[in-house]
């Protein structure tokens, strides 16, 4: 590399074009071009010294970080043929660099320069020897220790926090290389260097400490240490591997790595806390060597110059020492020796002395902060808190502080959060402040502390004087929430979007509400139930005189407190009684005075007045009505006829008893009272009656007919337990009977008649048997089919049809079709067949009325999607072929209304629409299909007959289809996806019928195909590329058999101009070949490339050996070219590798393409 | 369902289709309503309420079917909006005159000649294009509210 004199002229020229460019770039000159020179000296064979030539000499800064940007992209792509020597002596060069300009202004070209200096380092990092890298890490070491000064020791460091950087997998540079490389980085770096890096950062900021100490003003020492703190801290957010047997952890059931997967975000921007588990290796430097009690001294001392100049709260050098305390806190893992605990619980001490300035007392640091404090201290020390509770248990964590105080930590935990509650009470406004952010932090460290932790079982129970303070808090929360509801009563909600936002944020906040509530339990249930009669009694009064709305408003937020305190989110499944409520023991022994049975009762008994017409219409407001739903849905999926209620104490007493392995009676007891036997079916009736009432009382309130049809009644049919008795009583039967044969309903909106028809069909499991379920749904829904059957016999069908009251009515039997079609269940399933059998005719003939109107002819083809999809799997051969011939009839008459069509208008939207309209029918055709092939999964019973009728269907329907997607129309992601997987499937199932497709559908998939190649999404090419392999296979196996396989299609053909065409596997033998050498992809889809690229490559044989002779011969440089013919050979021969599709084989060819790639793309793609 | 049911709502002025009376909260996306006295197609309904506990109200936008403009309306979702009888018809194009006129085959064999093509030179161009080509051309006439205008074109080209 090095150069002749001569050449100086051409290396000064080089820069003056490159600085030029790099200037032009800056000021928007000519972009493009200035951007092409810049890019083309990175792209150029070892442009090597003409980048060094450049850093070394140019003024431009731009141009030498540019430069540095070019040895990078151009070291990286030759690094698999560049000597031993110019490796390393790249490497040397930047290091040299940074070093030697340590104190230059241009911090970005350092940076840049740092930066390149570790990925290459990183990429010769497993062929250097031990040596080799000693003798870098030498230089980077002298600088650390200071021996050069400060700039380069902050140098020194800086590259460390690079190379750190990209050595963790989730900050790493991309370099085309498989993951396991990064990995054996990872784990090299990690066991052999990063303590050793962590150690240097330490002896640095030992070094300046003093200087920083004693100076009363910034010194460069800062720098130094600052940066010092910033790796250190980065090495402990590190996702440690190797020791993740935490055996001495306080907390070993929480094993965040586990799952492999670490959000790594130092900013703690949504204050998560992240578990530091270096493991034992680490003990002597983390906790032996004093190092916290020197971290907290450092900080302790810039705290008393923050009034200097120089430093303040909020300077780089304080936030780092301040974040690397947090770090600590989290500490945790086999690093501590098993001495149950005590090593950490002395190391925990130790920094919450640190901390407790930052935080107590309260009071005085809330008013700091309201006069100006920056709130940041405050801030990290609640993240410290949340950090220890995280890592301790409630035990534990209380009693830490009680050794320097006279309270416990739950204690001023609960202070702290309640200073921070008075102070969001005081200052009610919607942006975010200080306290809002305190308080979600805080939240979560209560949450941190009382979620019981699966393994260990057993309540997270605090110590007493934890409960009392427990107690306060949630009185102070209670009270602060009905302050703001009935602040923000007359508010007008503009925005919805943001409503949602709060919504779901709320809910979370709620959540962790609960937990506290719960914590003191004795106190909550009766203080909940004298705040709702409180508000009842004020109602009452008020009626009719005054304005209820605040009263309204406060009732909305208790309800949704007690829903939230009372029970688990069920997420689908059937939640217990939580385990505080369980416990909840009260000397009452009667069910009926137990307070949750108090507070349950008083609840429901003013919930039922709103079947009161004139009471609804004073009192219960939409929204009251909606919290009251909310409510209902989330109580009553724990307590109304829990499954486990046995030892009733009125009667019956146990039998089921397997379920009660523990000893709390007293819990059990009051729950029977909400069972079979006592008040349970009568809850019910209430429940369904209130239902009822708000989809028909509430005309056009959609968000509360919302929860009523998708929350509140799905969880009711959701146990069997319960279905049993819905199905008896006389409301669930009055609403029913409603559905089934009055109009009332049909103004509810279709979509919610959709999910009150599933609701309804799915409550027959309850019926004592096959017949009785089946006729129960043949009672709900022979009216529905009737009705279609008759409106589509109709004389005038033609005339009647598009008047709107008539596509209304047809537009709502359709949907309550498809909600019963999605309630399918083993049980029901004939009476739900024949309730499709009974309409196919009639759907035909409202395909063709309504051709033109796209709203009816979706619902349709969605409920016959919906109806195939849940009954395919039952149907005997006779059965499916009815199904499959009434699909064929409907997708030709689809095909026939919208092959051709064009949409005229004027106005775009209106065309976007019809775009979108078009795009939605194609997806439920597309769903359609994929579940007619969803027989062949499961059914092999169905003989070759009926399997070719299954596969001709689908075959026909892809025929019908393609034509209709357009490439426009395949942007759609969702539909996109859908018809791509429908087609590997397709193509790996029956590879023989394509051999079938005239030519022009044949060609259109083709185009599909190869447009799905070049799709950016990877899943979508994953499933090209194996329909590919399919299609490949398919004609390879066929062919070595003698016969034709795909036949005409593989063989091309000489279209009408006489020119000869490819056969298709040559096309995609070249177009694949193409996208592996020379375009941008995943790493991960090569393993799936390798499996499609074998067969092709041995149906092709000829055609490949003339493409790798053409691709040797297009190589000018002679060493490029004998490594390009070995490399080709290689990949068909290395390996055993023969000629069979076996999966041994295809796994050697995925190995083989593997390392191909690695050894050739890098010069191939800068030709 | 009985026709006589159909007519409860017939609007004076002379020859405007039907309109119908329909639930605004059932109203739903991608379906018709009236806004201010023009046939719209929903585009995008949302619900709000009239203050916290009040009753809730349906927010539409619409885009007039014909002309191509966008409508918007607020109507408490208890309430009952306007719903236009639209209605589509498939005719075969026989002739393109030059006054501007087409020339369609009804079902039952006559002509209907009373229909003008559009004015937007685009969709004209699209009509023409096709028409010169000798395709055999469908079109779809929408109408509702007293106008009609072509809405689609199909061609139905020799049978394979």
């Amino acid at each position: 590399m090095q150069g002749r004199p001569s050449d100086l002229a051409h290396l000064q020229s080089t820069m003056h074009a490159f600085e030029l460019a790099c200037n032009s770039i800056q000021m928007h000159v000519n972009p493009a071009a200035a951007e092409a020179t810049i890019l083309s000296l990175g792209q150029s064979p070892r442009p090597y010294q003409a980048c060094q030539f450049i850093l070394e000499n140019s003024l431009v800064a731009n141009a030498r970080f540019q430069a540095a940007a070019a040895i990078r992209d151009a070291a990286i792509r030759e690094w698999g043929f560049l000597a031993a020597d110019d490796r390393r002596s790249l490497i040397s060069f930047c290091l040299r660099f940074v070093m030697q300009h340590a104190c230059s202004p241009e911090g970005y070209v350092q940076a840049k320069v740092s930066s390149v200096a570790a990925q290459l380092m990183k990429r010769g990092w497993l062929d250097f020897t031990a040596a080799e890298k000693e003798e870098f890490f030498h230089q980077v070491k002298q600088a650390i220790l200071g021996i050069h000064g400060v700039d380069v020791q902050f140098t020194g460091i800086n590259f460390l926090e690079s190379l750190v950087s990209e050595f963790s997998p989730s900050t790493s540079t991309v370099m085309g290389l498989p993951r396991e490389f990064h990995e054996q980085c990872r784990s090299s770096l990690e066991l052999d260097y990063l303590k050793t890096f962590y150690c240097w950062a330490q002896d640095a900021a030992l070094s300046v400490t003093n200087r920083i100490i004693e100076s009363d003003s910034a010194v460069p020492e800062v720098r130094v240490c600052t940066a010092a703190l910033r790796l250190k801290l980065q090495i402990l957010n590190w996702d440690f591997r190797d020791n993740t047997n935490a055996a001495g952890g306080v907390r070993s059931s929480i094993n965040v790595f586990s799952a492999g997967v670490r959000h790594d975000n130092d900013s703690f921007k949504r204050s998560e806390c992240i578990l530091v588990k270096p493991g034992a290796s680490w003990r002597d430097v983390l906790i032996s060597s004093g190092h916290i009690g020197w971290l907290l001294s450092v900080y302790g001392a810039l705290r008393q110059k923050f009034s200097c100049e120089g430093f303040w709260l909020d300077c780089p050098i304080a936030v780092s020492a301040r974040k690397l305390i947090v770090q600590f806190c989290s500490l945790t893992g086999t690093i501590f020796p098993s001495d149950e605990g005590q090593t950490q619980e002395h190391h925990l001490l130790q920094l919450l002395s640190g901390i407790i300035p930052w935080i107590d007392p309260p009071d005085a640091i809330s008013k700091a902060i309201e006069n100006g404090k920056s709130e940041s201290e405050m801030l990290d020390g609640c993240r410290a808190l949340l950090s220890i509770a995280t890592v301790t248990t409630p035990f534990v964590f209380d009693k830490l502080l009680k050794s320097i105080r006279p309270f416990g930590t739950v204690s001023l935990l609960s202070n702290l959060m309640c200073e921070v509650v008075r102070n969001l009470m005081a200052n009610y406004t919607e942006e975010e402040t200080w306290s809002w952010v305190a308080r979600d932090i805080l939240l979560d460290t209560w949450t941190a502390l009382l979620v019981p932790v699966g393994a260990i079982g057993g309540n997270a129970l605090l110590p007493p004087e934890g409960i009392n303070a427990a107690t306060s808090l949630f009185a102070l929360i209670v009270e602060a929430e009905l302050k703001a509801a009935s602040a923000s009563a007359f508010n007008d909600e503009s925005d919805s979007d943001y409503l949602h936002a709060s919504i779901s944020a709320m809910d979370e906040r709620l959540s962790s509400y609960a937990l506290i509530a719960r914590a003191a339990i004795d106190f909550t249930i009766p203080f909940l139930t004298r705040l709702f009669s409180e508000r009842f009694a004020r109602l009452h009064q008020v009626r009719g005189i005054t304005d209820p709305t605040e009263t309204l408003e406060e009732l909305y937020s208790l309800l949704l407190i007690t829903g939230h305190v009372l029970a688990d989110e069920g997420e689908g499944e059937t939640p217990s009684v939580p385990r505080a409520i369980q416990s909840y023991f009260v000397d009452s022994l009667e069910a009926d005075k137990h307070p949750i049975v108090v507070l349950s009762g008083s609840i429901l008994r003013f919930v039922e007045q709103s079947l009161d017409p004139e009471m609804r219409a004073s009192v219960f407001s939409p929204r009251l009505m909606e919290a009251v739903i909310w409510f209902l849905a989330r109580w009553s999926c724990t307590y109304v006829l829990p499954t486990e209620t046995s030892n009733g104490n009125n009667c019956y007493s146990g039998h089921d008893d397997e379920h009660q392995l523990d000893s709390h009676h007293s819990s059990k007891d009051f729950l029977s009272f909400f069972g079979e036997y006592n008040q349970g079916k009568l809850m019910l009736n209430i429940i369904v009656r209130i239902s009822m009432m708000t989809l028909i009382s509430y005309p056009g309130e959609k968000y509360l007919q919302v929860l009523t049809c998708y929350q509140l009644l799905p969880a009711l049919v959701r146990r069997k337990t319960i279905c049993v008795h819905l199905v008896a009583l006389d409301s669930w039967r009055d609403l029913a009977n409603a559905f089934a044969n009055e109009r009332t309903l049909f103004s509810l909106n279709s979509a919610h008649q959709r999910s009150l028809a599933q609701t309804l069909v799915l409550s027959a499991t309850g019926l004592r048997n096959l017949e009785a379920s089946n006729q129960y749904v043949r009672n709900l829904m022979g009216q529905m089919t009737a009705y279609l059957v008759e409106i589509c016999s109709k004389n005038d069908l033609k005339n009647v049809s598009q008047q709107p009251d008539v596509i209304l009515s047809v537009s709502c039997l359709l949907e309550r079709l498809r909600g019963a079609a999605s309630a399918s269940e083993p049980r029901t399933q004939k009476a739900i067949y024949e309730m499709g059998f009974a309409v196919l005719n009639s759907l035909l003939i409202l395909l063709e009325v309504y051709k033109h109107e796209f709203s009816v002819v979706y619902l349709l083809l969605k409920f016959v999607a919906d109806w195939v999809d849940g009954q395919i799997v039952y149907l005997e051969a006779p059965e499916t072929a009815v199904v499959v011939n009434f699909c064929m009839h409907l997708l030709q008459l689809y095909s026939s209304h919208n092959i051709g069509k064009i949409s005229l208008s004027s106005s775009s939207s209106l065309l976007s629409e019809a775009n979108t309209e078009k795009y939605k029918d194609l997806r439920a055709l597309l769903q359609l299909l994929r579940n007619l092939c969803s027989k062949d999964l499961v059914d092999f019973s169905l003989g070759e007959a009926a399997d070719t009728n299954m596969s001709q269907v689908i075959y026909f329907g892809l025929h019908i289809v393609t034509p209709l997607i357009s490439s426009d129309l395949l942007k759609y992601p969702k539909l996109c996806h859908d018809y791509f997987s429908l087609l590997s499937h397709m193509l790996e199932i029956y590879p023989e019928m394509v051999a079938q497709l005239n030519s022009e559908a044949f060609a259109h998939i083709l185009r599909t195909l190869d447009f799905g190649i070049h799709h950016q999404d990877t899943e979508v090419v994953d499933m090209c590329l194996r329909a590919l392999k399919a299609l490949a296979s398919y004609h390879y196996k066929e062919t070595l058999a003698g016969k034709v396989g795909l036949g005409l299609h593989a063989a091309g053909c000489t279209d009408p101009d006489g020119k000869f065409q490819e056969g298709i596997l040559s096309q995609f033998l070249h177009s694949l070949l193409q996208l592996l050498l020379f375009e941008d992809y995943s790493t991960d889809l090569v393993s799936a490339a390798a499996d499609a690229l074998l067969p092709l490559i041995l149906c092709e044989q000829g055609l490949y050996q003339k493409l790798g002779n053409e691709l040797i011969e297009r190589q000018a440089n002679p060493t490029l070219r004998s490594r390009l013919a070995n490399a080709l050979r290689s990949l068909t021969s290395s390996n055993q590798l023969s000629s069979t599709l076996d999966r041994m084989n295809y796994q050697r060819f995925r190995k083989n393409l593997h390392n191909f790639l690695i050894e050739v793309r890098g010069f191939l793609r800068t030709v | 369902m009985s026709d006589e049911e159909h007519h409860f709502e017939s609007k004076a002025d002379a020859g405007a289709s039907k309109t119908y009376p329909q639930q605004a909260g059932t109203i739903r996306k991608n379906g018709y309503i009236v806004i201010k006295n023009r046939p719209c197609k929903v585009v995008e309904v949302s619900t709000s309420k009239t203050g916290k506990h009040g009753h809730a109200k349906c927010h539409f936008v619409g885009i007039d079917i014909f002309n191509g403009k966008k409508l918007e309306d607020i109507v408490p979702s208890s309430h009952n909006c306007d719903v236009p009888h639209v209605n589509r018809t498939d005719y075969q194009l026989i002739d393109i005159s030059e006054d501007g006129f087409v020339s369609l085959l009804t079902e039952n064999g006559n002509t209907k000649d009373d229909l003008r093509l559009p004015t937007d030179e685009n969709l004209l161009s699209q009509i023409k294009d096709g028409f010169a080509e000798g395709k055999d051309l469908v079109v779809t006439v929408m109408s509702a509210m007293g106008e009609e205008q072509i809405c689609a074109l199909k061609d139905i080209g020799p049978k394979n």
